[in-house]
């Protein structure tokens, strides 16, 4: 998927075009209104696991909904680090703590925003929601489906909220995509989702341990690459598939209003095979939804050219939702008219935000990328980008206060998580699995 | 007095309380969320204060720059309950009308219309505003005691006539 300036800006004006006949998201409802206020100040949060993206939520805060007191991490920098994201969102310092388990002992906080390593999230969400704490727990759910099961039981037996962070689900621009054009209609049939997640470089990060003498092995990582770069082994991470893919069959399933019912997929490590990495650098995957439709995934560590984007592909148009920022529509028809000659376009924004999947150096694409065009709307991307977080923490705080929805909910992760966890054993066996 | 006009006098009366009341309710509830899941912004009469104009201007300035802002924040929100509640229960009316009045003398004092468009304001006064008007309704249902004709001061009233028609048939 790449389009020339002019295409892009023509898919732009489409998309917008075919929004303006959409009424406005619904106001709130009367009854909601009539029954007045209820007493509550913003909710008491703590945070655990405050790595980079940890951090990316922490920076999303509300501070009229949520008040931030606590941080639990088991590596002092990124305490440290936290520290200064709140301190840039003129926040008071809050309180430090190495152990989550101490931290819920010691502190009166109502809920836990909680970004740990994928392996650790059932163990801490759960240990949370029965210590009777709301949960906010970063993508994806957990490691393998029966930690999915455990972290559902519990938030139900304990009755607290449980949400998995899912931005897209909150995205303005998603939701007018879904509203407006989606839900209209005006795909026609979608039968195809393309899902892409291109990056060229390597997963693993460079930095130092906070102390020459630091050993984490107590929490369970044998060493400072281990918890560094936990991402890359199969322990502690479910690779491209829990980092990158289960945001994008997220969005999927909730625009095709199912979930994957089979998946074959195949991938590897076949470019950093390097040291002692264990997760894929290349993985591929068909998802087979109800209804004969059909959604493939591909992210690469080798070429960046196609950035990341999802692309519906209807019987009476293409919708393309990329990075996060871009909503472009095309009819069928007026394809006829793209240009079929090979036309690199130049990238118009870098990383719009920190986060774990597209900081740089982390991985992604060639100095090109790094460097915003000239001209480039590069702020209002951000803006755009990063509202879906924002607005995710407050419908968050808002299901804690007052019982309002929540962008994502337990089921939906549940599915995407399943789906995901289920695509890399189909890797592994070399076999199509039912999920 | 006809049955319409005591009615026509207990409605203003109630719909006068219920005014207060809600105000002083909301205002002692902060913080507060709505129930479509937003946080309620917070209330200090500070700025209300700070902003005031008029004769009384400097007065209304200096308290709302007290260190006790909080305080006054407070007993306007408790004396907005408690006129709310005088007035929707028909008790100690008169006590309440005399509070609602000077609320309501305090708050027209502090911003009086002076016929040009305002950005707290709904609409375009001249000396006349929404404060005069409900201070003059307030000024009539005193007039009339209205807590006589319903409310729990007619039980007391009724009480104290009732007493000393017994004592008699007894006597």
């Amino acid at each position: 998927m790449n389009l020339t300036p002019e295409q892009m800006e023509q898919g732009r004006r489409n998309f917008l075009k075919a929004l303006a006949g959409t009424p406005a998201l619904a106001a709130l409802g009367v009854s909601a209104a009539l029954r007045g206020p209820v007493r509550g100040g913003p909710v008491r949060v703590g945070f655990i696991g405050v790595g980079s993206q940890g951090r990316s939520l922490l920076g999303n805060v509300d501070p009229s909904y949520a008040d931030v007191r606590v941080l639990a991490d088991i590596n002092p920098n990124s305490l440290k680090a936290a520290d200064a994201v709140l301190a840039k969102a003129g926040r008071p310092p809050a309180k430090h703590y190495a152990d989550w388990r101490e931290m819920l002992q010691k502190e009166d906080v109502e809920a836990v925003v909680m970004a740990p390593p994928l392996w650790a999230h059932a163990d801490i969400a759960v240990g949370c929601l029965d210590a009777g704490k709301h949960v906010l727990c970063e993508k994806m759910m957990a490691w393998d489906v029966a930690s999915c099961e455990r972290m559902r039981a519990a938030a139900r037996r304990n009755n607290k909220v449980l949400e998995i962070a899912y931005q897209r689900l909150s995205s303005p621009m998603y939701q007018a995509a879904y509203d407006g054009i989606f839900k209209t209609g005006a795909l026609g049939d979608v039968f195809h989702v393309r899902l892409a997640w291109h990056r060229n470089g390597t997963w693993r990060r460079k930095g130092d341990p906070p102390a020459p003498d630091y050993n984490p092995s107590q929490w369970g990582y044998p060493d400072w690459d281990h918890l560094l770069n936990w991402r890359l082994y199969w322990k502690y991470s479910q690779g491209l598939m829990a980092e990158l893919c289960s945001h994008q069959i997220n969005a999927a399933n909730w625009f095709l209003g199912s979930a994957p019912e089979a998946v074959i997929a195949s991938g590897g490590l076949y470019r950093f095979p390097e040291g002692n990495r264990e997760t894929y650098d290349h993985v591929y995957a068909t998802f087979d939804y109800p209804g004969g439709r059909t959604a493939t995934f591909s992210s690469i560590e080798s070429n960046a050219f196609d950035d990341y984007y999802e692309m519906y592909m209807g019987t009476k148009a293409t919708l393309i939702l990329a990075r996060e920022q871009d909503a472009m529509l095309f009819e069928e028809g007026s394809a006829a008219n793209r240009s079929t000659t090979i036309e690199v376009a130049p990238r118009t924004s870098g990383p719009a935000a920190q986060s774990s999947e597209t900081m740089s150096g982390n991985t992604r694409q060639g100095a090109a990328a790094a460097t915003p065009a000239a001209g480039a709307p590069v702020t209002s991307d951000v803006s755009v980008r990063v509202q879906g977080s924002r607005i995710m923490i407050q419908r968050f705080c808002s299901a804690v206060r007052v019982g309002t929805p929540l962008s994502c909910g337990v089921d939906k992760a549940f599915d995407s998580a399943r789906a995901c966890i289920r695509a890399n054993e189909a890797v592994k066996q070399k076999t199509r699995l039912t999920i | 007095m006809t049955s319409l006009q005591r009615v026509t006098l207990v409605v203003l009366r109630t719909l006068i309380g219920w005014h207060f009341l809600y105000e002083g309710y909301t205002k002692l509830l902060q913080p507060a969320w709505g129930r479509a899941g937003a946080p309620v912004a917070p209330w200090s009469s500070a700025a209300y204060l700070k902003a005031a104009t008029g004769p009384f201007a400097d007065t209304f300035h200096a308290l709302g720059s007290s260190s006790w802002i909080g305080t006054i924040d407070l007993a306007v929100a408790i004396a907005l309950v408690a006129i709310g509640l005088s007035l929707i229960l028909g008790v100690f009316t008169q006590t309440g009308c005399v509070g609602a009045l000077g609320l309501l003398t305090l708050f027209y004092l502090s911003a009086i219309p002076m016929g040009l468009p305002e950005a707290r304001s709904e609409g375009t006064y001249l000396l006349v505003n929404k404060n005069l008007i409900e201070a003059a309704a307030v000024l009539t249902l005193m007039t009339f005691r209205t807590g006589r004709i319903a409310g729990l001061d007619s039980l007391w009233v009724a009480r104290r006539r009732t007493v000393p028609i017994s004592s008699e048939m007894t006597a």
